[in-house]
């Protein structure tokens, strides 16, 4: 659905240098943290900033060649820009009818009504829960085939999260062709709506695996000094000095469980994993 | 193109009031002055500045970068503004023009035929205008823009007045000029002046669809 192949943009000591893939009928997540490079692959996808180098194919063509009408196939929530805030919700059914040719009006004022978004208010006034509400609405509901959402969940509520994250899960049963390529800095969300993710810091993918090996197979493992002299450090990707000895992380929980049964194996969640990435030292 | 125009017009209803100030004070000047003139220009102008609120509301929040996510091109953007702005210049000047034609007609015993000649002369002269303003309003947004646009404006007037200086030192006489120049009927002219400023409308949208694809997001 979407490759990326070492797409560069540089903004001044920045430097984007990514490459990764969408597949169809699945979830892809992006995470890393705020300045990473989240925003700005995005944006390049979207064509929203001309990239310095690298290659982008989305849904079969090249990035050059996909059009304002390929875009109807695409359903968009970006971080921090959204429709003008002087429209209400009511002024936005008219342009979306408009622009976009399989504009589900019906279901997307039953969700209107369902997530309680006042229909005659200037969408400025709008709570950020709202906002966020209404983002994800309107790109689920022309039909597209592949999602691309910046932050999508930001600002919600756990009840108003989950709720969202079912209409995405929805969005997905529907068809097998479609797809999602996600960021959020709520790992949470990551780890139940995901097939897989990237991380990315300082404009580098610097891990992907699928969302189920990570959370089975990766794990925190805690020692003092002496046990990191003598452990195995082959399947160790990165140890940080802690002030009791040292953290390690692993991918192959099940050795260190069976061979040092007195070690402490903590389950590798997401935040773990990109705690221990970004401030461990590789091995 | 359509969604970007609906877009406008529901942005339009943020201008309410102001449209109603507007229309006040444009009845209230035709009761008082016969110069029809201005208040034709006067509509036509403040109704081709919307365009520039508008292109300032699509700029709230970073919301271009969202505009463009949408099945919208840089050029459909850059079009439907030149498109919106001929839309309100041309309500504008058609307000105006009743006002007047009818403020002359019924008030002053004027042939409404000349009334109307009058308000055709203006209409060239505001789509121009409206012309010049898109691409500098796309190029520089906000506040800047309207620096820029005072300082352009301040330019324009500026070599007018050395022109006519100059003119004037070299004993160039352009009164004496036109009346040598092949005569012209009415229409003609006024043919002329609505053509010279299409093209110049055409310039505006091709300098406003470049300025649009190389801006970034």
């Amino acid at each position: 659905m979407l490759r990326i192949e070492n797409l560069q943009k540089n903004y001044g000591a920045f430097r984007l240098d990514c490459s990764m893939e969408v597949l169809s009928g699945r979830v892809t997540g992006l995470v890393g943290q705020n300045g990473a490079g989240k925003s700005t692959t995005f944006k390049a996808v979207l064509g929203l900033v001309r990239p310095d180098g690298g290659k982008i194919e989305i849904l079969g063509k090249d990035s050059g060649q996909f059009g304002a009408g390929d875009r109807q196939e695409l359903g968009v929530v970006l971080s921090n820009a959204g429709f003008s805030g002087y429209l209400t919700v009511r002024d936005i059914i008219p342009v979306l009818g408009s622009l976009y040719a399989r504009f589900d009006k019906a279901f997307f004022l039953e969700q209107v009504k369902r997530f309680g978004l006042p229909d005659n208010q200037k969408i400025k006034e709008f709570s950020t829960g709202m906002k966020a509400k209404l983002k994800v609405l309107t790109a689920i509901s022309h039909r597209a085939r592949l999602l691309i959402l910046d932050e999508p969940t930001a600002g919600l509520d756990v009840v108003a999260r989950d709720e969202l994250l079912e209409l995405l899960r929805v969005f997905m049963e529907q068809d097998d062709n479609r797809g999602i390529l996600v960021s959020s800095h709520i790992s949470g969300d990551l780890e139940t709506l995901c097939d897989d993710i990237y991380m990315i810091h300082q404009g580098k993918i610097i891990l992907h695996e699928d969302t189920d090996v990570l959370l089975d197979n990766y794990a925190v493992l805690k020692m003092d000094e002496r046990e990191y002299e003598t452990i195995e450090k082959r399947y160790i990707l990165c140890s940080r000095k802690e002030s009791f000895g040292y953290s390690c992380l692993t991918n192959q929980k099940r050795f260190y469980r069976e061979n040092y049964p007195k070690l402490a194996v903590l389950k590798g969640s997401i935040d773990e994993v990109i705690m221990m990435m970004i401030k461990g030292e590789r091995l | 193109m359509k969604g970007l125009l609906i877009k406008d017009l529901k942005l339009m209803k943020n201008m309410r009031n102001t449209l109603i100030i507007i229309a006040i004070v444009a009845l209230g000047m035709s009761f008082y002055t016969s110069d029809m003139s201005f208040i034709v220009v006067y509509l036509a102008v403040i109704s081709t500045s919307f365009t520039s609120s508008t292109i300032s509301y699509d700029e709230f929040e970073n919301g271009n970068a969202f505009l463009f996510s949408l099945p919208v091109s840089r050029r459909d953007y850059a079009v439907e503004k030149h498109l919106f702005s001929l839309l309100m210049c041309g309500g504008g000047w058609l307000a105006g023009s009743v006002l007047t034609v009818c403020g002359g007609v019924f008030r002053d015993g004027l042939d409404p035929a000349e009334s109307v000649m009058a308000a055709l002369v203006l209409l060239p002269v505001a789509i121009g205008l409206s012309s010049f303003m898109i691409p500098v309003h796309l190029k520089y947004s906000g506040e800047k823009g309207r620096i820029v646009m005072i300082i352009l404006m301040g330019g324009v007037f500026l070599i007018v007045i050395s022109g006519a200086k100059i003119a004037e030192k070299l004993g160039i006489d352009f009164r004496e000029l036109g009346e040598r120049m092949p005569v012209m009927s009415d229409g003609m002219g006024l043919a002329a002046a609505l053509g010279i400023s299409l093209v110049l409308l055409l310039v505006s949208c091709k300098i406003s669809i470049r300025i649009m694809e190389h801006k970034e997001f």
